[in-house]
């Protein structure tokens, strides 16, 4: 119970007759690396959505390290410990990277309502936005401007922008679309370092079964707004209802 | 008492008229090309000092004034859409709300260069100068025979709209441009055409307006595109029938407003068009269409 | 290197600027009263527009609050400039505050027809409220009293002695704007314009950042209503007129949207090209309309934009 970072209790949404989460009941335990998988439309993105503040539940409660969250605003919960990345890498195009990072950081470090000091005069804030791009293996391109970077690049960038904030759990939508071979090793390698590390629990959506076996401790598989699998990546692969889903979809 | 109620409403549709036929074609331009033009105004004015001077210096008929007018307008549009707007799609708002913007300024001073910075005096239309008595008071004719053009328009719009090929075609642009481009629709021509028919309707309503107004100004322009914008606000950004009932609603509550609590004059048109944007700002009349 | 160079800028401008107060007629006095006037209305606006991303219709409101506050604080309260500059700035920053509260749950354009229609209304009282206001006339006749602090008076009365307090509050509201666009809180506000979403995702409550903006732009609109009132001892309520608001954005526009700079040489242009242009015509809009055109299709950046592309440009060649 103390190990419980998150806890989601008959989480429902339905749009009009689409229903994407339905009774939903799951705790997310500190340190477990977390897969949520599920064919498309089986309401992945739809409840990162609801779990960070962007979109409302219809019923349903949502604990964060046993705070009730469910009614706060999406930067509350970010304060709090609980960031995202988008499927879309969603940066700041005109700012250079360590604007992109000092912004999350001046949020943490509650600097962001100061308007007469100066940003790039505070030592403290420059050290943690280096020390962030130097783990993303950003900081060599540090006065870049970010609309500059490759795709793949800015989604490292992005993960940078999300760490910055300094949560204790992170959704990551699908962090290795689009990335070439070299760019999807080296986050991947970040997400394990970060992860063995302990500040930061990953939950991660994805498409690609070889990330989603190899990275994950837990599985959750997703299907029409139910939970029908969840477990071990090993119990998951024999679980039968889940192999029906998948029959003919995406079978790996 | 009673009388009075009587004139204020008429008073207030027949103003209402003519914020209505400005007001449709700006609705119908955000509709399709989703951009706000402050210009709108200014084909108003266009329309009315163009068929004025139809009337007075080539000394035809109010009539032809009416058609001529408008279909000079046209080619104002077709030049705006064309050369200006047409570059300035892709980039943000601000750059095109301010492109339209420079075309006010442009167009109000090129009527102060050519027709005087002075107001003109307008003539009165033969057949329908006259006044009737409604309940005990005159009423001018004019102002029958606009109460009778403005819903005239509407069901002609409507028709347009909804039952005829290039309706079709138009709403799906409105709805889907990347779908309408698909099916093959020319989107661009498509931009061009609504964007001088919604002119056209506005210099129409300008041309109409000459007899109704008495006096010509540079201001009429600016006067009428307020109004138009808080008209398209409460009927919902893009909705025709939204319009049209926002206009008679906006005339209505700017002739009472004048009548009865004369201090707020103006300022109820604005508070509604606040109330609106914050509490409903996918207009008043939502949902009245489809 | 490239820092050093704003600074010796800045002093240069100073220096000039002192010089024109000392030995300048009173008509480049006024002139560049003007100037520093706009510019306080346009940096101040800026913040908002070109920093937060936000077109407001509605700061004429507030340019207009400021001066009224002034007008009516001299008339009925106290003739101290400064407590009347202090009034207005205060009123219009607490206007700008429940405008703004309304205006930042929108952006783009509901956001701009808001500010619009809350503008408008500000507009139509001072228009309506005649027994306050003096109605489509406005307030006229107000005299400068002088600033008195403690043991000592200086008189303002004559243009040449008012210059220079102009010149004091042009000189502190580019030293804060500058602040503010290095600082934490101008970096957010970049942040919001470049992706809000991703702004609340870091752990920013963007409304509230946005309404700060508001207030502050809202303020300096305000402190130039002020001056502006003092500079002309008269104010309409066209001050308010939405048409007015254009003023800043198209001074901004002109000058540079994303630069510091932006907004001051768009103003030196914009007052000296209009005294320019009306010396040969009355048709000064006509040509104003047909400058903005120029800018928006051909060069976005503004005069300080496409002036360091070109520097950019030129410098790689050689």
């Amino acid at each position: 119970m103390n190990n419980s970072l998150l806890q989601v209790r008959d989480l429902s949404k339905a749009f009009g007759n689409v229903v994407t989460a339905k009774n939903l009941n799951f705790s997310l335990a500190r340190g477990v690396l977390t897969s949520i998988i599920g064919p498309n439309g089986a309401g992945k993105s739809t409840l990162i959505n609801i779990l960070t503040g962007f979109i409302p539940p219809d019923s349903g409660e949502i604990i964060f390290q046993g705070k009730d969250i469910t009614r706060e605003p999406i930067d509350r919960r970010v304060r709090l410990g609980l960031c995202r990345s988008f499927q879309v890498a969603n940066v700041f195009g005109h700012l250079s990277l360590f604007e992109n990072i000092a912004i999350p950081v001046l949020a943490v470090e509650r600097k962001a309502k100061s308007f007469l000091r100066s940003v790039a005069k505070d030592g403290e804030v420059r050290k943690e936005v280096d020390k962030i791009l130097d783990r993303v293996g950003l900081l060599s391109q540090s006065h870049v401007p970010a609309s500059a970077l490759s795709h793949g690049d800015r989604r490292l960038l992005e993960v940078g922008i999300a760490l910055a904030a300094r949560p204790r759990l992170l959704f990551l939508d699908e962090p290795t679309a689009g990335m070439n071979p070299v760019e999807r090793t080296r986050i991947l390698q970040n997400i394990r370092d970060l992860s063995a590390h302990g500040e930061v629990t990953f939950v991660i959506v994805e498409h690609d079964m070889d990330v989603v076996f190899s990275l994950s401790e837990r599985v959750i598989v997703l299907y029409r707004g139910h939970v029908i699998g969840d477990g071990t990546p090993e119990q998951v692969k024999g679980n039968p209802q889940v192999r029906e889903v998948y029959l003919g979809e995406e079978v790996t | 008492m009673m009388e009075s109620l009587v004139h204020v409403c008429l008073a207030g549709i027949s103003a209402g008229m003519f914020i209505w036929l400005v007001a449709s074609g700006l609705t119908l331009i955000f509709g399709v090309l989703r951009v706000l033009n402050f210009a709108h105004g200014s084909f108003y004015m266009l329309g009315a000092y163009l068929c004025y001077t139809c009337l007075k210096f080539l000394g035809i008929d109010f009539w032809l004034g009416v058609i001529v007018g408008p279909l000079a307008v046209c080619v104002v549009g077709y030049v705006m859409e064309r050369y200006l707007l047409r570059q300035v799609y892709d980039l943000e708002l601000p750059y095109q709300l301010l492109l339209t913007f420079a075309v006010v300024l442009i167009a109000d001073e090129l009527v102060k260069i050519i027709w005087g910075a002075g107001s003109i005096g307008s003539p009165t239309v033969p057949g329908l100068a006259g006044s009737v008595q409604i309940v005990g008071r005159n009423f001018p004719v004019y102002n029958i025979f606009i109460m009778v053009i403005g819903p005239l328009v509407a069901l002609a719009l409507w028709a347009l709209l909804e039952k005829s090929w290039w309706g079709r075609i138009i709403r799906a642009a409105a709805s889907d441009r990347e779908m309408a481009a698909a099916i093959g629709v020319r989107v661009p021509s498509l931009y061009t055409g609504v964007f001088v028919f919604g002119a056209w309707l506005s210099a129409l309503g300008g041309a109409l307006a000459v007899p109704y107004v008495g006096l010509l100004t540079t201001g009429m322009g600016e006067a009428v595109i307020i109004n138009a914008f808080v008209v398209v606000v409460i009927g919902g950004l893009g909705s025709l029938k939204g319009a049209f009932l926002g206009a008679l609603f906006i005339g209505l509550l700017n002739s009472f407003g004048t009548r009865f609590i004369p201090a707020l004059d103006m300022f109820l048109t604005f508070i509604l068009m606040g109330v609106v944007l914050l509490w409903r700002p996918q207009g008043f009349f939502a949902g009245v269409d489809r | 290197m490239k820092s050093n160079w704003k600074y010796i800028i800045v002093a240069l401008m100073l220096l000039v600027l002192i010089g024109i107060g000392y030995f300048s007629s009173r008509f480049v006095l006024y002139l560049a009263m003007k100037i520093m006037i706009l510019s306080i209305f346009a940096m101040g606006y800026n913040i908002l527009f070109g920093r937060t991303g936000l077109l407001s219709f509605g700061h004429a409101a507030f340019y207009a609050t400021g001066a009224y506050g002034v007008a009516l604080c001299s008339m009925h309260v106290h003739t101290h400039p400064l407590v009347g500059i202090m009034v207005g700035i205060a009123a219009a920053a607490f206007l700008a505050l429940i405008i703004g509260f309304f205006c930042v749950r929108h952006t783009e354009i509901y956001f701009a027809m808001l500010t619009l229609a809350f503008g408008m209304m500000v507009f139509s009282l001072m228009w309506n409220l005649r027994d306050i206001t003096g109605g489509d006339d406005g307030l006229s006749g107000i005299m400068r009293g002088s600033v008195s602090l403690g043991f000592l008076k200086i008189s303002i009365t004559k243009d040449s002695q008012f210059y220079f307090l102009v010149l004091f509050f042009f000189a502190l509201s580019m030293l804060l704007v500058h602040r503010i666009y290095q600082s934490p809180f101008g970096l957010v506000l970049a942040g919001i314009r470049e992706n809000h979403v991703r702004t609340e995702f870091a752990g920013l409550g963007v409304k509230r950042y946005r309404l700060a903006a508001f207030v502050v732009s809202g303020a300096f609109a305000g402190l130039a209503g002020a001056l502006g009132l003092l500079l002309e001892s008269n104010v309409t309520p066209f001050a308010a007129h939405w048409s007015h608001s254009a003023n800043p954005v198209l001074v901004s526009l002109m000058g540079g949207l994303q630069t510091f700079s932006g907004p001051i040489v768009g103003s030196i242009v914009f007052v000296l090209l209009r005294e320019f242009i009306e010396r040969f015509t009355h048709n000064w809009m006509l040509w104003f309309g047909v400058i903005l055109l120029a800018i928006i299709l051909g060069f976005r950046g503004g005069i300080v934009g496409s002036t360091t592309q070109l520097v950019k440009r030129l410098s790689k060649v050689s």
